[in-house]
């Protein structure tokens, strides 16, 4: 995916991905990148929580006019086992 | 084992476990791409999609998940789709999550939600769909990630937002 992102970018358009790998993402040098600490196939969070997936869509596109080197990557504050228990609504 | 702590993959290893499993399939990168800036603010950007969560219009070609080499095509996703007109084809993460709730992978109702807030703009006409199951990056870099690339400058993006799964 990180080819991808990096395509689209040397195209002039500014990307974000959201990773829940953070060893893959660094290797692969995605251009901008947040980081979530979320099972595999889970980036936006969990079944039924709108509102955690709506602020992760939501941080992830405010930090591409954030982002000052090519690589950066950012954590967002959460955990795991907060979202599994319902946190973050 | 879980660790949840904020910042640390809970899942360690990927990269070593994925290169130990199919050797050369990731490549490592060195080279910095220079970082495109937005022209326009988020809240007026037409937003594109583009995940290799394996998620398609039902009833299009199921992407394939046995091929040795993998899969090298694309699917248009509607960005009005319907959640439930949409399935996923793809066996190498977990979908558990995904099949209560496909937002949690291909966030499609949350983004719809977010120009409703006039948060972003807009989004383009069609969101992009692959698997992220190839075994050849020398092909993927050369031809593939050109061709989805330019699919989407076609949709005319401000941003790009991508879930690698």
């Amino acid at each position: 995916m990180a080819l991808v992102q990096r395509a689209l970018e040397r195209r002039g358009f500014p990307t974000v991905s959201v990773s829940v790998a953070r060893d893959v993402t660094t290797a692969s040098l995605a251009p901008r990148a947040v980081f979530v600490p979320f099972m595999m196939g889970h980036h936006f969070g969990v079944p039924g929580n709108a509102a955690l997936q709506r602020a992760i869509v939501r941080q992830a596109l405010e930090f591409i006019a954030e982002a000052t080197v090519s690589g950066e990557i950012r954590d967002l504050p959460y955990t795991w086992n907060e979202a599994r228990r319902g946190s973050y609504r | 084992m879980a660790i949840s702590e904020s910042g640390v993959q809970l899942r360690p290893g990927l990269w070593e476990t994925v290169n130990e499993r199919y050797p050369g399939s990731m490549i490592r990168l060195a080279d910095a791409v220079p970082l495109a800036q937005p022209r326009v603010a988020l809240r007026d950007a037409r937003v594109a999609f583009v995940s290799s969560s394996g998620v398609q219009p039902a009833g299009s070609l199921p992407f394939d998940v046995a091929h040795p080499v993998g899969d090298f095509s694309f699917r248009r996703v509607p960005s009005n789709s319907a959640v439930s007109d949409l399935e996923i084809h793809q066996l190498k993460y977990p979908t558990a999550g995904a099949r209560q709730d496909l937002n949690v992978i291909f966030p499609i109702e949350r983004l719809r939600e977010l120009v409703a807030a006039k948060t972003i703009g807009s989004l383009t006409e069609n969101f992009y769909s692959f698997i992220g199951y190839n075994m050849d990056p020398t092909r993927f870099q050369s031809s593939f990630a050109g061709e989805l690339a330019a699919a989407v400058e076609a949709e005319k993006p401000d941003v790009v937002l991508l879930a690698p799964a």
